[in-house]
């Protein structure tokens, strides 16, 4: 029993003793690490924690989250356009948004830069029908249009012409199609206005 | 369906220098007066090719291609597939307890304080909002995909509302009376744009409302002067091609003998061969 018990403090002293030994080497080359940091894992397995290298490496400062910021509008030369934007807009979502797809995907085949393509806010519109007798107007349906837009950016006067043709080729019945150059206004409709801002912006200029 | 890009796109150095054979020689003269303009407007020139512009003028397609019959079968199966995946809508649903409802109210036992929902004091039905619903499509007309007999008519352009079409003109060049795309020749100090927007405007008896793609030229056709006609320094005349698009379809009625507004597949009814192998590669169908 008591052999038993000597060996058993035998170990734990010496595992003491590695563990004080392995703190102070780790002292020895890592001067600038503060002593928070000194833990070891202690697993039977003699190779365990063989691969770490993370705590030797100087500690990286946490990035902080940056506001987007507007990329640059880059403005048209004599043979390229500028930034375009290609609105699609209907009523029904499955063919708007099919069109969409088919117009980025002609642009990633003929090597044109798209710059982003995404989704406007959709907009219901009241269709309201006048009684037959009676001035009292009410709903008759609710239609809604979806808009996307595909950003193209550095297009080549050269290929303009081709590409206008196809898109306006596949144009399916029930889609409207507008090509505009991007401005930042059209960047700051994408925005949700905050209303409490805008007062107190408001309020501080009164 | 997609339209095969990949044909359509070629770099434009290549497509000007092709050069057509000048084998297949167009017979033009004019009279001695308009020569005699002509050369003094290209008298500082040392080119001995007269510079034509040519619109192309094509009228896109209105309504989507039929499908084959593959393509219906698999539509039909693709709806079907959707149908039994689908949800019901609220409209179902309220038609569905409407109904409900109804057959419960013919039972000899019923109790209308029994129903849980209070809306029943409704007049309206949603069945009622069908039938109101239905009765208003019948009313609805849509208009006709497809002329009939109005498909031969070659200067109307609401022939073959599926397909885009393209204008010729008939001219007579020299002696013989062609078909061709509108050309007009090309005067010093404007573009060749220009040239190819005046092309548009002077054809006699048409108001053809355009906008042009862009300023590079999508075509190009070249041909020689026959021997007799070919005066000193002059060879024979390039003529480029603008691609433009309609962009109302309203306009006054064409003269029969003199416009054409044609298929891809029925140019070849219309143009000389080596004006067609050109003309061919910058039109599209789909």
């Amino acid at each position: 029993m008591n052999a038993l018990l000597k060996k058993v403090l035998l170990l734990q002293n010496a595992r003491a003793l590695v563990c004080v030994a392995s703190s102070v080497q780790s002292q020895v080359l890592t001067p600038q690490m503060p002593l928070g940091v000194l833990y070891r894992q202690y697993r039977s397995m003699p190779t365990h924690g063989i691969g770490r290298y993370k705590r030797l490496l100087p500690k990286l400062q946490k990035k902080k989250k940056e506001k987007t910021q507007m990329k640059e509008i880059i403005g048209a030369t004599t043979t390229k356009f500028g930034v375009i934007n290609v609105c699609v807009s209907g009523y029904d979502m499955t063919v708007v948004e099919h069109y969409s797809q088919y117009i980025h995907n002609l642009c990633k085949h003929l090597d044109i830069k798209v710059d982003e393509s995404y989704a406007l806010p959709t907009k219901s519109t009241e269709v309201m029908v006048m009684q037959e007798q009676g001035m009292k107007m009410f709903v008759d349906a609710v239609l809604k249009t979806h808009e996307r837009v595909v950003q193209i950016s550095e297009l080549k006067a050269t290929l303009f012409p081709i590409l206008i043709e196809v898109i306006l080729m596949n144009q399916p019945e029930g889609v409207q199609l507008c090509l505009k150059e991007h401005t930042k206004a059209d960047y700051l409709t994408r925005f949700k206005s905050r209303p409490e801002l805008e007062q107190l912006l408001a309020k501080i200029n009164n | 369906m997609a339209a095969p890009f990949t044909r359509v796109y070629q770099p434009l150095w290549r497509k000007l220098t092709t050069t057509v054979l000048s084998t297949g020689v167009r017979n033009v003269s004019s009279t001695r007066q308009q020569w005699a303009e002509l050369n003094v407007k290209t008298a500082g020139a040392a080119s001995p090719w007269v510079l034509h512009g040519a619109v192309c003028l094509q009228r896109l397609p209105v309504v989507s291609q039929d499908r084959s019959p593959i393509e219906e079968d698999f539509m039909e199966l693709m709806r079907q597939i959707e149908f039994e995946k689908s949800l019901l809508a609220d409209h179902e649903v309220k038609v569905l307890e409407d109904s409900a409802r109804m057959s419960r109210k013919q039972d000899e036992d019923y109790d209308s304080d029994e129903e849980d929902d209070y809306k029943n004091k409704k007049i309206v039905t949603a069945q009622d909002l069908e039938d109101v619903w239905e009765q208003n499509l019948k009313r609805f007309q849509p208009a006709p995909r497809s002329q009939g007999d109005g498909e031969k008519d070659l200067s109307s352009s609401e022939r073959c509302l599926a397909d885009s079409l393209v204008l010729l003109v008939k001219k007579d060049v020299g002696s013989q009376k062609i078909w061709l795309l509108p050309q007009i020749e090309w005067q010093t100090g404007e573009t060749l744009r220009q040239t190819a927007e005046r092309a548009l405007a002077s054809l006699p008896g048409a108001d053809l409302k355009a906008t042009f793609l862009g300023n590079a030229p999508c075509g190009f056709y070249k041909y020689k002067y026959p021997k007799d006609v070919q005066k000193e320094g002059l060879v024979g005349a390039k003529v480029f091609f603008f691609k433009a698009v309609m962009s109302s379809q309203k306009h006054l009625p064409l003269e029969k003998n003199t416009f054409a507004w044609v298929k891809k597949d029925e140019l070849q009814e219309f143009l000389k061969p080596e004006y067609l192998k050109q003309v061919r590669r910058f039109i599209m169908a789909l």
